[in-house]
């Protein structure tokens, strides 16, 4: 059939500063990504990867990102990635860098791979835990992830995933 | 005695070159800009930065031969960037505020191809 197909490129914002996650918005971020293309692939990058481009899903805590291009110019997206190296908010500049994880060509594949991605985060953070309380909190949600099969269950589970992560880091 | 049998032997060169040659020559709208040889690997390579970005104005790109008074140059690409410098090339129109053109006189994938050309051959 005639459609336009799309890439997803799940990637994830990795930096040493806590609080370059939390000023993750979406507008700013594309903007930021749309003018990356534009200094390294010029005026014809530019103009074939804006047209179906868009910030799909954003999660601060996780600093997990969705990005969608059409399917002909996703590699020119996805080589522009390494060359963003910081992230600028009011005034502030925070490096980071940006950490491909998983191509899909829909939005349930690569939420399929966030799920298993997330539930082997979730035991490496359980091997790495230190403090008493954080441990009780992971094995819960370890054992929370077995069990449930719904999908809502498991998105909430990102989340704690996400807030345990940040707590570890600091 | 019966001639002997001929083997015919047909040697296919199918590897495609690995540069190709472009003749190009510079038109300024207004007489009396020059430009040295430097300055004209310098416009070359922001026209394909404008188009194409950093990546492609890194293509291994090598001005030959160049000539002041005519503005003219040989220029050597690898094939796979042949494309892009010609469109970069082609929609340059300006240099430093005054307008100019990019004259592509001839292509080749052969060096030698370039030293002879049919099109200014004059008859006596």
């Amino acid at each position: 059939m005639v459609r336009f197909k799309h890439r997803y490129l799940l990637c994830e914002l990795v930096s040493d500063d806590p609080r370059c996650r939390l000023s993750l918005d979406d507008r700013v971020l594309g903007g930021l990504i749309r003018d990356t293309i534009a200094r390294v692939h010029g005026t014809f990058g530019a103009a074939a990867c804006s047209i179906g481009f868009a910030v799909r899903y954003l999660n601060a805590y996780t600093g997990i990102v969705l990005l969608r291009c059409r399917k002909e110019f996703y590699q020119l997206v996805w080589s522009a990635l390494p060359f963003i190296t910081y992230l600028e908010n009011k005034g502030h500049r925070y490096p980071c860098f940006f950490n491909t994880l998983h191509v899909g060509g829909t939005i349930r594949t690569c939420q399929k791979f966030l799920i298993q991605y997330n539930r082997r985060q979730l035991l490496i953070l359980l091997q790495n835990c230190t403090d008493e309380g954080e441990r009780e909190a992971i094995q819960k949600s370890v054992t929370r992830s077995c069990l449930l099969e719904e999908e809502s269950g498991e998105e909430e589970l990102s989340d704690n995933g996400g807030e345990e992560a940040a707590e570890a880091t600091e | 005695m019966p001639a002997p049998a001929t083997t015919y032997e047909r040697v296919v060169y199918k590897n495609p070159s690995e540069y190709h040659y472009m003749k190009v020559c510079l038109e300024f709208q207004d007489r009396g800009v020059g430009l040295n040889a430097a300055q004209f690997k310098q416009l070359l390579i922001s026209a394909l930065k404008d188009l194409f970005g950093e990546v492609d104005a890194a293509l291994p790109l090598d001005v030959l031969t160049y000539e002041e008074k005519t503005l003219s140059a040989i220029l050597r690409i690898c094939s796979s960037g042949l494309v892009k410098l010609w469109s970069s090339l082609t929609l340059l129109g300006s240099y430093k505020g005054k307008k100019c053109a990019f004259r592509v006189i001839q292509v080749s994938p052969f060096l030698l191809a370039l030293s002879g050309n049919s099109r200014e051959l004059v008859l006596d």
